[in-house]
């Protein structure tokens, strides 16, 4: 592989001269100490396993892109109130259906209500929900695949029939069925949601878990004396982060979608609270006349969801332990 | 003769698999006494590996594990998998055959030694960090300061090995199982790699089984040698009784098939055939359907491993007639 052989140390090397005797050889002898450094490939410190992702993260542009623009979104959801004179659930009938202007930066919809305020409000909604979504499907997911995969046999059995169970239960009744008989705060939305998206990851994870577990290393890990606990957490979890990072982003897009959708059809976040969803249900009978209306909230939901997914391919190539960038 | 620190009784291992048990270590006993270092030889399959694992209690549940194993007055195989965690790594440590894949990529090699002190040691993360930079210096790694804090791909093959080799030893083991700890190195490290195992091995004072299809490193640097072959022992004895008054014929093939730097000999003699399937093994002797010497007797009962003299014992029903020629086989 990389380095088969051993590196000159300039310490203890012996090369047989021709004469028969052993003549020592050191570099630092024919190289300034600078030149050797660099022929072992070596600057004074090594960088850590962060520090190279780190920097391979920030050399990923569209990456670094998404990056940036979901702090924007999220920063613009936040503050975005505090620049209006208007309330989300401030209605003002005079003003009902008027275009962007100064005073209504996004407009206002059909009973008054100044859309900037409500897009905002509705952008903080899907947001909570599509990280808590993520993480907590994220971790569950990651876990039981984790245990599938370590441990085989009828754990795995059990872990992925239930899996499968759930891969072919469609999720969209299956929520709104629970929206119409338990409400839909954005909690139970979370974990409903949760709940029917962690097999996804669970596969993955298993997946990758099937891989490492057969490395020596871990074998080895068993030799020293580690329990299952440990070696799970100390060696296989941070093998497969890179894997998660990805999922978890694919997550957060996949989850603001399905809750836009479920608040689209009605069956998800109840006025006066607004979600990006119901913003673009509530504008969508003035699609021909008036289509601004239904466009900003849905250009929120895609830009969104293409910064997650440029975030996830960056995290991807920066995490992976394998990638050998030049250090 | 001093009480033995591991007593291997009987040994069997068996996989079980679809079309039946494949036993891949049958009737293994053997002795290893405090501070020596035993060999052990054989081919792929012969069984060597899986007795190491077996000591170590690292198979799969399904291993079908017959006999007993008696390490420092402890019954190995009658210990809850809690007590076996506490005996791995402190009392018996085991080094991999490739180093590449037996360190996790993830972490700093340092990291790795402190997790294998910590995982006995209740020391603090300091303490621990110092007694690994110490242990890489023990190794032979140059700069260990700097080392340390590197992570598996920044070192070379050899320099992993030590690393392993370090890890292996940070708790002081009594028994060391290096399992052909040099096969996966270049020829030009593997000496240096073996002179530190026997270095450490004798500093700490810990016994070792070598396990290995290398004759020339046991050579170098064991006290005895047992062969193996298609699970089970063929012959067991010191170093000259092996390799200069061997009495099985299997040893005797295995020694004419190695080059002779400097000797006299033109060509290698290569062993006919393969060795026999461990699923439905033929009746008698695992080696008589490749064995020149071999008589109809052979291929009916499994001899049984007779003494030659104190310490010395071949399986061979001809034992008798391979008395030493002199010089090897």
């Amino acid at each position: 592989m990389d380095q088969p052989t051993d590196r000159p140390t300039g310490v203890e090397h012996g090369i047989a001269g021709s004469g028969g005797e052993v003549r020592s050889f050191a570099y630092s002898d024919v190289l300034t100490s600078d030149e050797a450094v660099a022929l072992e490939g070596l600057s004074e410190k090594p960088k850590s396993f962060g520090r190279l992702a780190w920097e391979r993260f920030l050399r990923h542009r569209l990456a670094l892109i998404g990056a940036i623009g979901l702090v924007l979104i999220a920063l613009l959801f936040i503050v975005a109130p505090w620049f209006s004179d208007y309330a989300f659930d401030e209605r003002n009938v005079r003003d009902r259906l008027l275009g962007p202007s100064w005073d209504h930066w996004f407009g206002t919809d059909e009973i008054g209500r100044d859309l900037f305020v409500r897009t905002a409000q509705g952008g903080r909604y899907s947001l909570r929900i599509g990280l808590t979504v993520a993480v907590l499907a994220t971790v569950f997911g990651a876990l039981m695949g984790a245990i599938a995969g370590y441990f085989g046999g009828w754990i795995d059995n059990v872990v992925s029939q239930l899996v499968n169970l759930i891969l072919v239960v469609p999720a969209l009744i299956v929520l709104s069925v629970w929206a119409l008989k338990f409400g839909s705060s954005a909690n139970q939305l979370s974990i409903v949601l949760a709940a029917l998206l962690w097999t996804r990851i669970a596969r993955v994870v298993r997946g990758v878990v099937f891989q490492i577990k057969e490395q020596e290393f871990v074998m080895a890990a068993r030799a020293a004396g580690a329990s299952h606990g440990r070696i799970i957490v100390r060696h296989v979890m941070p093998n497969f982060v890179g894997v998660i990072a990805v999922e978890i982003t694919l997550l957060l897009g996949t989850a603001i979608v399905l809750e836009s959708t479920l608040s689209f059809l009605g069956l998800g976040v109840k006025p006066p609270n607004a979600s990006l969803g119901t913003l673009v249900a509530d504008a969508k009978g003035s699609i021909d006349n008036d289509p601004i209306r239904v466009l900003t909230p849905g250009f929120f939901i895609v830009l969104i969801v293409l910064f997650v997914n440029f975030l996830g391919d960056g995290l991807r190539d920066a995490l992976d332990p394998k990638s050998k960038a030049e250090h | 003769m001093t009480e033995p620190l591991l007593r291997v009784d009987s040994l069997g291992v068996g996989f079980p698999s679809k079309a039946g048990v494949v036993q891949a270590v049958t009737d293994v006993s053997f002795e290893v006494h405090p501070g020596e270092v035993l060999a052990v030889v054989g081919e792929s399959g012969s069984g060597k590996s899986v007795t190491a694992l077996a000591i170590m209690r690292l198979h799969a549940k399904s291993t079908i594990i017959t006999g007993s194993i008696d390490f420092d007055g402890i019954d190995i195989l009658g210990l809850d998998d809690d007590q076996m965690r506490s005996v791995r790594g402190r009392d018996i440590a085991m080094i991999f055959q490739d180093p590449m894949t037996a360190l996790n990529p993830v972490f700093t090699v340092g990291n790795q030694i402190v997790e294998a002190i910590q995982a006995h040691h209740k020391v603090p993360d300091d303490v621990a960090w110092k007694r690994a930079v110490e242990l890489l210096e023990m190794v032979g790694v140059p700069e260990p300061k700097r080392r340390a804090e590197q992570y598996p791909h920044e070192f070379s093959g050899g320099m992993r090995q030590r690393a392993m080799i370090a890890m292996a030893i940070s708790n002081e083991p009594k028994l060391l199982i290096a399992d052909e700890p040099t096969t996966a190195l270049d020829v030009t490290v593997q000496a240096q790699v073996m002179e530190v195992l026997r270095e450490v091995q004798r500093e700490t004072g810990s016994a070792m089984i070598l396990i290995t299809h290398d004759l020339g490193l046991v050579a170098g640097s064991a006290d005895r040698v047992q062969v193996m072959y298609a699970s089970r022992v063929m012959e067991r004895g010191s170093i000259d009784e092996i390799f200069y008054e061997s009495r099985n014929p299997y040893t005797r093939a295995l020694l004419d098939s190695i080059p002779d730097l400097g000797g006299v000999r033109e060509r290698l003699e290569p062993i006919p055939g393969n060795p026999p399937s461990l699923l439905n093994p033929p009746p008698g002797c695992g080696f008589a359907p490749r064995c020149s010497m071999a008589v109809s007797a052979c291929s009916t009962v499994v001899p049984e491993l007779v003494p030659v003299t104190d310490g010395h014992a071949s399986r061979c029903i001809r034992v008798d007639d391979l008395v030493p020629v002199g010089g090897a086989a």
